[in-house]
């Protein structure tokens, strides 16, 4: 851990920042910085939300009425197909990628992640993802239409018989990612065990650090297990072998298991990220320590592990004997404890500070209580003979959009509008934000919440028609959904204006503790002058006692460095 | 001094009570009709968990907004809270409470699910050792009226079509009656993808995996007609795989049996063969290739049009 | 001045080797950690395997009722072997004697390319193909990424074979070996449990 500075190559590293004249052109390159890498991660993966909710104001727009009217079913499947894929593999995976490479290195006082190069690429496999998957509504036949699961037989039934068809297209798209977010797993691991900056033990590294390292583990485990039954599925539907085909001796319910060993665990992947972020926010805003923080930061790893345990809990009404079923509920619901420790230290950490309810804040505060609410009713779908009624109904598609977007969407905004000044080196516009949060709550919530009544009433997710009695449930969905597709529009204009023209940031807008408020905004390339000494943990809210060795020396008062 | 907390807690955690008493009780109109035992279990374990759930939801969301409302800073305030780290004794009880409520949670799912006797599929790694799970399935439902025999019945599932077989009188059909109190057992088959055998109005489902037999369990109580559902997402026109469920008394039943067997078979109406070729005839391309419906199952019962059960 | 400079000089390149020397062992760390991670990949087909095996009735093809053990006994032991083969080349890098090292290397290599001939002899003398059942699909799947991890491994220390004639080019450091002889362990390692599935286990 001696990342030494060196004065005499240091001011050739030195280069103009971000937001300088010609600089723009550094996020269409192949820069191997981390921050730059970053904002591409988090830019991309913000197009690709914009298109995969487009596909969503489509779906919300055919199932505002009872009948199949507005697009054809093969059409409608395809969009919730395209819709859930796009959603997971290019927005909310890419995007906490993105904010966990701006980030880290800038936590742990590094200069930058082990293997830049090897970051650079990963990155760049994801426009390419993005092509194919784009490239398949396309293709003659249309891109897969058989639910971001692909559960053979159905996604191994090709109608046009062509070899290039949206499914293989689809594969191959799954498959690319999944090898970005290996390389993109061993380069976190490295990074984070190896290069934390002198005196940064285990417990004075941030949570968010820790989260990320849960996360990046579960990457690590889990994606092999998919990586495995998606070449054994590429095969069958390419060459012919039978790995998942029944009427050749296959066994489709196998498949299953390969998914759901990856893709239950790949759900805390994407919300460890944003707990991490709760947990650096609400202290900043509250002006009080993390409560437990040690505590808080092992619990992630237990989620890393527990995760791994639970996956039947998603094919309870499956070909899963009895035994099984019993089994795995006992391990999912185990899952709330560790949850729970969390929730409850985040509430402890609010309570009795002095709030300053910044755009950053309600976003955590509201993403917190949608979380709660969603974590409940995944306790309820836990319980196996209450699965085996809402399953694949409407009340699955409220609880997982609840965390996914009440959740994680939240949480990645709170920690868009947190770290902007530092990413930017500009200031947001307050009212914007909070117009923007305003919609988004109100949105989210309508959308929603009537969701889960109409899956307590037995309507089947996945399908473009419905009986006419689950349609009042459906037009206030569809309305709440509309507005949030306008609710992206403040948002946009926000972060565009105040890029271009905004004030000026200092160093540390929110008086924060934490190394990457100790740099310049935007950090200057190689992050910071002199890598620091870190002697207390994190979060000394409230007790004046400094984070780095020469802390006043290094960071004035008043907060801009010297 | 110490009265004033004691007292503003208690009286949060009895309006938390009230709250989620209240709402546990409107939990039981959130569903369709209770037409099997099973749904009784059902709706009386859901209304639990209501309550525990909005208890806890309510009381997070309520002191989250507490503080956002009454512990903001001061405009100029720039100061910052208390420096509290932590307290080893509430962290022990946040962390050992939910640990004994989820493991009550379970237990008890546990044993209603016990009580439910759905069956289901067996082990998917067949090790062919005699522990099989029929010792939990031991304890079956219909204590009520235990007299009467179990009827069976043969499901098969396709792209995109239900029939349902009466094996003893060789009667097939496309819309499946039941007759009320008996505990019925269901073959389940799938002749091409997976699909979900799922009628909201007795809260079970059950996937149908192709080549296999998935037996299936259940006890209708209420007569009635009511929707049967496709679960798992089968292909383009899976929105259409439905059928009707007729619950009727044993007479009516057997008028029924007797009725279907000495009619000819013939062609049931199908949605989806329907629908497909209405847009074969179309000359305007909207949609992309699609796997071909099935053509209609012929059977001895076969109603000409769509499922017609009343809404929830 | 000058004096100054040199000691400058000095401290910059000693800084230097650090950071080289640091950047070897995070390229070490990473590459344990992708292999643990790939190590996953085989664990799923392994799991699926015995899921197979275990649950369908019949297992081999039609007119193939067991599978020949002897030759790819003797693919094994030379593969095996190998393992120790490329250690001691890792032992005579380590002590500079080059000459060593490219002997051992090229003997690895051999044995490895041993390995892969043997198995193309073997598949084109088998009487299914990868389209033969569960079976018939499983066992070329296996064999075949396997194989393509023997053929990585080779071409890996072709690289490393090459490197070796660049003056000084392991002077600082060998990461690059210690990685593909670490691969080509870990191949072995998971031939070994590949075998006693497919061959032993019959
Ligand atoms: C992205 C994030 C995410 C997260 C964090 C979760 C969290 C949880 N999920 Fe969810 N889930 C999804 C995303 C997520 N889920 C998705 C995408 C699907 C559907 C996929 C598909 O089918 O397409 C799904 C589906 C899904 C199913 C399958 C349903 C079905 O298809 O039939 C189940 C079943 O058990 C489940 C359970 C849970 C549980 C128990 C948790 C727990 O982790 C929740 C734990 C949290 C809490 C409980 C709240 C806080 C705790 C406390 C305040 C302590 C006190 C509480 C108690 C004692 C109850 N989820
Ligand atoms: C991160 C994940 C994520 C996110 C953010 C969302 C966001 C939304 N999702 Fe969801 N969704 C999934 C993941 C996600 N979803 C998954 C995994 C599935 C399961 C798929 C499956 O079953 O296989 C699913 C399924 C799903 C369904 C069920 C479909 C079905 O089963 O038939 C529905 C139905 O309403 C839905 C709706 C929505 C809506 C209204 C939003 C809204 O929040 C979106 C709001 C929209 C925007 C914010 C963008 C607005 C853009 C514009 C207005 C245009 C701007 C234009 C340009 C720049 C070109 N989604
Ligand atoms: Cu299951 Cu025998
Ligand atoms: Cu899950």
């Amino acid at each position: 851990m001696t990342n030494a500075p060196v004065e005499a190559i240091d001011v050739a590293r030195r280069q103009p920042y971000p937001g300088a004249p010609d600089n723009w052109k550094r996020f269409f390159s192949f820069s191997t910085d981390h921050k730059v890498i970053g904002i591409q991660y988090i830019v991309t993966a913000y197009i690709f939300f914009l298109i995969g909710g487009l596909l969503s104001m489509v779906m919300r727009g055919e199932l505002i009425t009872p009948e199949a009217d507005v697009v054809d079913r093969t059409v409608y499947n395809a969009l919730f197909t395209m819709h859930g894929s796009i959603m997971l593999f290019m927005w909310t995976f890419p995007v906490l990628v993105g904010l966990g490479n701006y980030l880290v290195p800038l936590m742990i006082g590094a200069r930058d992640m082990a293997f830049p190069r090897l970051n650079a690429v990963s990155f760049w496999m994801i426009p390419i993802v993005g092509i194919l998957m784009i490239a398949s509504f396309f293709v003659p036949g249309g891109p897969s239409q058989s639910g971001w699961w692909a559960y053979p037989p159905v996604s191994l039934q090709n109608p046009t018989g062509n070899l290039i068809n949206g499914q293989v297209l689809w594969i191959l798209a799954v498959a690319i990612s999944g090898v970005s977010s290996i390389l993109g797993g061993v380069n976190f691991v490295t990074t984070i065990v190896r290069m934390r900056a002198p005196g940064m033990t285990w417990f004075r590294t941030p949570a968010f650090v820790w989260s990320v390292l849960a996360a990046q583990l579960i990457q690590l485990y889990g994606l092999p297990a998919l990586t495995a039954g998606a070449v054994m599925l590429l095969f069958d539907l390419t060459v012919g072998t039978s790995f998942f085909a029944p009427e050749r001796g296959g066994n489709p319910v196998l498949y299953q298991h390969f998914f759901w060993f990856y893709s239950h665990p790949a759900v805390y992947v994407m919300v460890l990220p944003v707990f991490g972020a709760f947990s650096e926010i609400l202290p900043v805003y509250a002006r009080k320590p993390l409560f437990g923080y040690r505590v808080v930061a092992v619990s992630s790893l237990l989620i890393t592990f527990i995760s791994g345990l639970v996956w039947v809990h998603h094919m309870y009404a499956s070909g899963t004997p009895g035994w099984m079923r019993i089994l795995f509920m006992f391990t999912t619901l185990l899952v709330a404890v560790p949850t729970g420790v969390k929730v409850f230290a985040w509430v402890a950490t609010i309570w009795g500070g002095k709030l300053r309810l910044t755009t950053a804040m309600l976003f955590a505060l509201t993403g917190i209580t949608n979380f709660v609410f969603a974590g409940i009713t995944g306790v309820m779908l836990g319980s196996v003979p209450i699965d085996i009624h809402v399953n694949n109904t409407y009340f699955i598609v409220a609880h997982f959009h609840y965390v996914i977007y009440g959740t994680i969407v939240f949480g990645i905004y709170a920690a868009l509008y947190h770290w902007f000044p530092k990413m930017t080196g500009r200031m947001y516009y307050e009212g914007l934000g909070k117009l923007h949060f305003a919609l988004t709550f109100i949105g989210t919530t309508l959308c929603f919440f009537p969701m889960h009544f109409s899956g307590l009433m037995g309507m089947p997710r996945r399908v473009a028609s419905y009986d006419p009695e689950f349609a009042f449930w459906n037009v206030l969905a569809s309305l709440g959904g509309f507005l949030l597709g306008i609710s992206v529009l403040p948002f946009i204009l926000n972060v565009v204006s105040s890029w271009i023209q905004g004030e000026k940031a200092p160093n540390n807008p929110w008086r924060a503790i934490g190394l990457e408020w100790f740099t310049t905004s935007p950090p200057p390339v190689e992050n910071f002058e002199e890598i620091p000494v870190v002697i207390s943990p994190p979060y000394q809210y409230g007790k004046n006692q400094p984070l780095i060795e020469n802390q006043s020396e290094i960071v004035p008062a008043d907060g801009v460095t010297t | 001094m110490k009265l004033r907390p004691i007292l503003a807690i208690s009286a949060f955690v009895a309006f938390l009570s009230i709250a989620s008493f209240w709402t546990a009780k409107q939990a039981y109109s959130w569903f369709p009709p209770q037409a099997s035992a099973e749904s009784k279990l059902y709706d009386e374990l859901f209304s639990i968990l209501t309550g525990i759930g909005t208890f806890i939801l309510l009381g997070i969301s309520l002191v989250v907004l507490y503080a956002m409302l009454f512990q903001r800073a001061g405009k100029y305030d720039f100061t910052d809270g208390p420096h509290i780290e932590g307290n080893t004794t509430i962290e022990i009880l946040w962390t050992a409470t939910p640990l004994f409520l989820v493991l009550w949670i379970a237990t008890y799912s546990y044993q209603i699910y016990d009580a439910m006797a759905i069956r289901g599929p067996m082990e998917l790694v067949h090790l062919h050792n005699p522990v099989e799970m029929q010792a939990a399935y031991a304890v079956p439902l219909d204590e009520v009226k235990p007299q009467l025999p179990t009827e069976n019945i043969d499901v098969t599932a396709k792209q995109w079509a239900w029939i349902f077989r009466y094996p003893d009188r060789n009667v097939t059909s496309t819309e499946l009656h039941l007759p009320v109190d008996h505990r019925i057992h269901l073959s389940l088959h799938s002749e091409d993808v997976l699909h979900g055998f799922y009628v909201p109005a007795f809260r079970l489902k059950q996937d149908v995996i192709p080549a296999k037999t998935i037996d299936f369990e259940f006890t209708p109580i209420q007569t009635g007609k009511y929707r049967l559902r496709d679960s798992v997402y089968s292909g383009t026109y899976f929105a259409s795989n439905q059928a009707d469920v007729v619950v009727e008394s044993q007479e009516d039943y057997d008028r029924w049996l007797a009725m279907a067997a000495n009619q000819t078979p013939s062609e049931a109406y199908n949605p989806a063969a329907e629908e497909h070729q209405r847009i074969a005839r179309r000359n305007v391309v909207r949609g992309w290739k699609t796997v071909e419906p099935a053509p209609p199952p012929v059977v001895n019962f076969a109603p000409k049009h769509e499922p017609t059960s009343s809404p929830t | 001045m000058t004096a100054e400079r040199s000691i400058a000089q000095s401290i910059e390149s000693s800084i230097r080797e650090d950071q080289a020397h640091e950047a070897a062992e995070n390229s070490k760390f990473g590459f344990i950690v992708f292999l643990l991670s790939e190590s996953v990949i085989f664990l799923s087909f392994f799991v699926g395997y015995s899921v197979f095996k275990t649950n369908n009735a019949d297992w081999y093809p039609p007119g193939v009722d067991h599978l020949e053990t002897r030759e790819p006994l003797i693919n094994t032991i030379v593969l095996v072997s190998s393992s120790f083969v490329i250690y001691v080349a890792e032992r005579y890098l380590h002590d500079k004697k080059l000459w060593g090292f490219r002997v051992f290397l090229l003997a690895t290599m051999a044995m490895g390319g041993y390995f892969l001939f043997g198995q193309a002899v073997e598949w084109s003398n088998l009487s299914f193909g990868f389209t033969s059942g569960v079976f018939g699909g499983l066992f070329y799947l296996l064999t075949g990424f396997h194989g393509l991890h023997v053929l990585t491994g080779i071409l890996l220390q072709v690289v490393m074979l090459g490197r070796s004639f660049i003056p000084g080019n392991y002077d600082s450091g060998s990461f690059g070996v210690e990685a593909t002889s670490l691969f080509w362990h870990f191949v072995d390692v998971i031939w070994i449990i590949l075998y006693v599935l497919i061959y032993v286990w019959q």
